[in-house]
């Protein structure tokens, strides 16, 4: 009984190891060292491994989203447009609006914004870039990604 | 090698570490995921702005949780709270942490935009760990109460769980830190500091102090960089030496805090990690500590807690009791076998005692029945958290009167079918005084 518990206990250890240092090393180690793309094990594991903050360049990114009345834009607080509150932390600093920029997901977050503020006529959704944070803090490049009507 | 495998992975060790862990795992999901559930309409329902995963969940599950009306959605939600209680009470715990997962999963590929980070998936790992057992049910928990051992906080486990929950944190900081100097990572060949430093206001950095004067010297912010990289290195070093863990752990959760305090990062890292740090502290240390209050509660003077020892209801109670009484300040006493009790206090008596239990505590402090209930509560720790319930306005009203129903019904509230007209006691041993045959005939107004 005890011999069948510890080897089921190290096959256990055995078998997570090994699938933890895959997937940690499967996107940014293994796929370039064998030059396609492994297979990665679904529901466990982040996509990428452990890369937080890994790249923190001088262009800063981020979505911002415009309401227009009678022809004239309103830019709208994102924490209107997304009003689930974090526990400690702000998830719109976090950037989480950005994924609003995929053209594939204009469709539902036109319809979600024209739920949430009824009032506007249409919205326009621009990715904004600051392309250098040190040396032109003020300077924003501006592109209208796509517009609910 | 063997003895090795056996030392790190198989030897059986105190599991108690892993009941304090399940509160911090069961707050951190709560606190990740409750406040997704307060906009059901903009996070989960139909009219709710979705985002998949197709990378972590197979296409097939996506689009069948998908399918889902949104009563369907509503039902998974009051499962996540139900499952979300019993895994923190310690309810059928193994169950409970698999039930309270899979409910994770589902909110995940029903909606990843607020609640699908980095951090998730870190959870999600470590809760598939605490799905493997139910050691973390075997201390601080409704399951350890339901056995009634009292040494449940040094019930011994194999440590594999513990050693791999180590390990996760470990690999985790050496990976990120490895990420930041390869794989695309610009730790060496750019200065991502001093770029934080000048994030808008929009952006990840908090307005903290001295930014402002970092953001002014790009060398500092360089160093800093370095350090911190040196840092997450060599932390995991500390916790895996024992002269060095203390401060290990030390460093580590003041790391977690400044992160918090600097940046808008997912708090999972600050409710998660510390926990897992404590891990690292060895159990068998726990239970010293522990007994050494036993001892030292022992030695001095401790409360006594009169009680009916001829009612089976009662003794469970109080087996109960010594399990949650984890410091020993209690000594139950069965007051039918007290030949004097005048001599324990000039007011005690036995007919007191018949009526309620009483708390009889070391600097002379009398109370009975729910009273004594509300000081356990205050004197206990692992009763703390009940603390503020029973010190509610109309607590005291409530509570007294729940107290004098269960206890006039004692005898009928455990399976004793002598005792259906509640006239009678289990046959005890027989009291050395007087009060003892009173006490075992009762009467209808008998209370504990």
């Amino acid at each position: 009984m005890l011999l069948r518990r510890n080897r089921a206990i190290t096959w256990f250890v055995i078998c997570w190891t090994l699938l933890f240092q895959y997937e940690t090393l499967r996107a940014s180690y293994l796929n370039p060292l064998v030059k396609r793309e492994l297979p990665k094990l679904r529901l466990l594991f982040p996509p990428a491994g452990w890369i937080m903050f890994f790249n923190v360049d001088k262009a800063y990114g981020f979505a911002e989203v415009y309401g227009i009345r009678d022809g004239t834009p309103t830019l709208l607080d994102p924490h209107d447009i997304l009003e689930t509150k974090a526990v400690g932390y702000d998830n719109i600093h976090r950037n989480v609006l950005i994924g609003t920029l995929y053209p594939q997901r204009a469709r539902q977050f036109c319809s979600f914004l024209k739920r949430k503020f009824s009032g506007y006529d249409a919205f326009l959704v621009i990715y904004a870039q600051y392309p250098d944070i040190v040396e032109t803090p003020e300077r924003i490049l501006r592109r209208v990604m796509y517009r609910c009507e | 090698m063997s003895a090795l495998w056996h030392r790190l992975f198989l030897e059986r060790r105190p599991s108690l570490s892993l009941g304090l862990f399940r509160l911090a795992v069961a707050w951190t999901v709560g606190a990740h995921m409750i406040p997704s559930f307060f906009h059901m309409e903009d996070n989960y329902l139909a009219t709710a702005f979705k985002t998949k995963n197709p990378s972590f969940f197979p296409i097939w599950l996506l689009r069948l949780v998908e399918a889902s009306p949104d009563w369907v959605v509503s039902l998974w939600t009051g499962l996540f709270f139900v499952f979300l209680a019993t895994f923190t009470l310690g309810l059928f715990s193994q169950a409970s942490c698999i039930l309270m997962t899979l409910t994770c999963y589902y909110f995940y590929a029903l909606n990843d935009y607020h609640i699908g980070t980095l951090s998730f998936d870190i959870l999600l790992v470590t809760l598939f760990l605490m799905c493997v057992t139910g050691y973390h049910g075997d201390f601080l928990s409704l399951d350890s109460l339901r056995r009634g051992k009292r040494n449940a906080y040094k019930r011994p486990q194999p440590y594999f769980l513990q050693r791999l929950l180590q390990l996760q944190l470990a690999w985790t900081f050496w990976y990120t830190a490895l990420s930041k100097i390869t794989a695309g990572g610009n730790w060496l060949t750019g200065n991502p500091h001093y770029h934080l430093m000048h994030y808008p206001p929009i952006g990840v950095v908090r307005d903290f102090p001295f930014r402002e004067w970092l953001g002014q010297h790009p060398g500092l912010c360089y160093n800093l960089g370095l350090m911190l990289l040196i840092f997450e290195f060599s932390l995991p070093l500390l916790w895996c030496i024992p002269r060095m863990r203390a401060i290990g752990i030390a460093l580590g959760v003041a790391f977690q805090l400044m992160l918090w305090v600097t940046l808008h990062v997912p708090t999972i890292f600050l409710f998660l990690f510390p926990a897992m740090m404590l891990l690292f502290i060895r159990p068998e240390t726990l239970v010293q500590w522990i007994e050494a209050r036993q001892a030292m509660h022992a030695a001095g003077n401790r409360a006594v807690l009169l009680y009916d020892g001829r009612c089976g209801f009662c003794q469970e109670s109080v087996k109960r009791l010594r399990v949650v009484d984890l410091f020993g300040w209690v000594d139950p006493l069965d007051f039918h076998a007290q030949p004097d009790l005048s001599r324990l206090h000039p007011s005690l008596t036995a007919e007191r005692c018949r009526s309620e239990m009483v708390l009889l505590e070391p600097d002379g402090r009398l109370s009975g029945g729910f009273d004594a209930f509300a000081r356990f509560c205050r004197r206990l720790p692992l009763l703390w958290w009940l603390a503020p319930l029973v010190h509610l306005p109309g607590a005291g009203w409530i509570g007294t009167r729940i107290y004098r129903w269960v206890a006039a019904h004692r005898y009928l509230l455990h399976r004793n079918p002598v005792c259906a007209t509640n006239q009678c006691a289990l046959p005890g041993p027989p009291a050395g005084g007087g009060n003892g045959q009173n006490g075992g005939q009762g009467n209808g107004s008998s209370k504990i």
